[in-house]
């Protein structure tokens, strides 16, 4: 015989139980369902397998791709959320493209790149464009790749001023990039070094082959009488006893890619306030030694020099033309390149001043600047495109 | 009082007379690394030049004129680093060269058999003098001069590095 309070009391625990069960089963179909469609978005946006490279025939093969980070479409995905993701910086304000632009060619138009401290960088922010030909990055070469010049604005305290650890706890505390890092890396697990890789990954894509100058030399554009001659000035070295006129540009901004990955003492001063690779190396021959940087896109990355003390092109091409400074480390090619029978300077004339800066504004590259490829996902009128582009691919 | 400022300019004194200080002032001496596919990685000061047998090349400059290097024959240094060279170099290890960099960066490569003398007569010379004086700060302090060139491009200057390599 059953007691009747017991009977109540265990008709209870039945209805609760089954209460329970049935919001149970609910959640986790809901649950089921959720995780699925995220799935399967996920993998309608995102296009995986090795990243095939585009670029002209002439700008050669030599690149540089580490072994143990091939490049993925995956990758480079991932490499283009984080080129823009601001949590990468300390107080979650600055991305890597806080101080490059893409309509700048991924410079930042100031003199000296801007952190999250109220204190200008050491140098000026460099363009990024056809990176995978760049063996030796900054200004004073000390980096060897992509990934290891990454760590240092993302960790520098006047830069992004965040440890890689901090990014990468920020980073696994979101629901997006797990995930996308599994995609990438066979496992959710974000470390500092995956960081970088990806970065680099995004990086090494950002190819400018599209200038008027490219489609000169694949014969679809035809220079004006101004930019030819601009051209001729910039390929011949001057010759004064010979009366041949030239601005030898070529000799550090040769080749299709107008970059030769040169450094040299080009005469700014005759005591450096920055004494560039003289910094590491302790050599007094590499005494305000810097980059000579890619030419590509030159009229977009202004202002110029490692420190940005000229505005505009014209003050460039003046300083070469007339303001070459003496001192024991200035570069042997600068010396007495002159128009001028004992010149110290290439002493152009003014026109011939307006035609280089003619040939210069042909490495302007549109195209690149506003590829949808290389901008912010994370705009709302990129999202379409970063998705279609991704899968595109 | 007065003896212990004395005491203390004293340790002052001897803080900035400190040999590593004294090591620190004097001027950093570029080496030249020759480094790759060699049994002995070698890194050569000018002094170290000097304990090689010396060797002239004339050969004309940006001036038009004809100057007189001397230095080094290059394969003399790389036998030296135990590359292969003479009855070593066949078979495979004629894929490799030597590939030269300067502090400017600017490379220029070498095939092994372009530096041999069984292969040639040339004369390829890592040099540090040139009319009997130091190269000059742009051009020095070591040169490579390749005798009867055409073209000068392959004279580097400011040489730093010396790297033996297989093609691939």
């Amino acid at each position: 015989m059953t007691c009747p309070r017991r009977g109540f009391v265990l008709g209870l625990i039945h209805r609760v139980n089954y209460n329970w069960c049935k919001m149970f089963i609910v959640f986790l179909v809901l649950a089921v369902v959720t995780i699925l469609s995220g799935w399967s978005n996920f993998d309608d946006g995102i296009e995986t397998g090795p990243y095939k490279f585009k670029y002209p025939v002439s700008f050669g093969n030599r690149i540089s791709i580490p072994e143990d980070n091939p490049t993925t479409k995956q990758g480079v995905y991932l490499g283009r959320m984080l080129f823009y993701e601001k949590k990468l910086s300390r107080d979650n304000t600055l991305s890597c493209a806080g101080c490059h632009h893409q309509n700048k060619a991924f410079t930042d138009g100031r003199p000296f790149g801007e952190g999250i401290e109220p204190i200008p960088a050491s140098r000026n922010s460099m363009s990024l464009a056809n990176l995978i030909w760049t063996r030796k990055y900054f200004w004073d070469s000390r980096a060897g790749s992509l990934e290891e010049q990454a760590v240092v604005p993302l960790t520098n305290p006047t830069e992004m001023g965040q440890s890689l650890e901090i990014s990468v706890r920020k980073l696994r505390e979101t629901t997006t990039y797990p995930p996308i890092f599994k995609l990438v890396f066979g496992e959710e697990t974000i470390t500092g070094d995956r960081i970088v890789k990806a970065i680099a990954q995004f990086e090494r894509t950002l190819i400018s082959c599209n200038s008027h100058y490219d489609q000169y030399l694949a014969g679809a554009y035809k220079p004006t009488e101004q930019e030819l001659k601009g051209m001729e000035l910039f390929m011949t070295g001057p010759n004064a006893a010979q009366g041949i006129r030239g601005g030898n540009c070529v000799h550090c901004h040769g080749g299709v890619k107008n970059y030769l990955e040169l450094f040299h003492n080009n005469g700014l001063d005759s005591v450096p306030k920055d004494n560039g690779i003289e910094t590491m190396t302790g050599l007094a021959a590499d005494r305000g030694r810097f980059k000579a940087p890619t030419l590509r896109n030159i009229a977009l990355t202004g202002p110029y020099m490692h420190d940005g003390r000229f505005k505009m092109l014209e003050d460039v091409i003046d300083h070469y033309s007339d303001h070459i400074v003496e001192s024991p480390s200035l570069s042997s090619f600068l010396r007495g390149e002159s128009n001028e029978p004992g010149g110290h300077s290439l002493k152009l004339l003014p026109s011939e001043k307006k035609e280089i800066i003619a040939f210069l504004n042909m490495l302007t590259d549109s195209t690149f600047i506003t590829d949808p490829r290389f901008s912010d996902p994370n705009l709302p009128s990129a999202k379409i495109k970063f998705k279609s582009t991704a899968s595109s691919k | 009082m007065k003896h212990y400022l004395f005491i203390t300019l004293i340790s002052f004194t001897g803080l900035f007379s400190s040999p590593q200080l004294k090591a620190q002032n004097a001027e950093k001496q570029t080496v030249v690394k020759v480094t790759g596919e060699v049994i002995n990685p070698l890194e050569l000061k000018l002094d170290d030049l000097a304990q090689f047998s010396q060797t002239e090349v004339t050969r004309k400059d940006r001036d038009g004129k004809d100057h007189v290097y001397s230095g080094v024959i290059l394969s003399a240094i790389l036998r030296k680093a135990g590359v292969t060279l003479g009855k070593d170099l066949r078979g495979e290890n004629l894929t490799k060269y030597a590939l030269i960099e300067a502090s400017d960066g600017y490379q220029v490569v070498f095939a092994l058999p372009e530096l041999d003398k069984d292969f040639t007569d040339r004369t390829i010379i890592l040099a540090d003098m040139v009319d009997g004086k130091p190269l000059p700060p742009g051009d020095g302090p070591f040169r490579i001069i390749v005798q009867d060139e055409k073209k000068p491009a392959r004279c580097i200057k400011q040489v730093t590095s010396i790297k033996i390599q297989f093609a691939k």
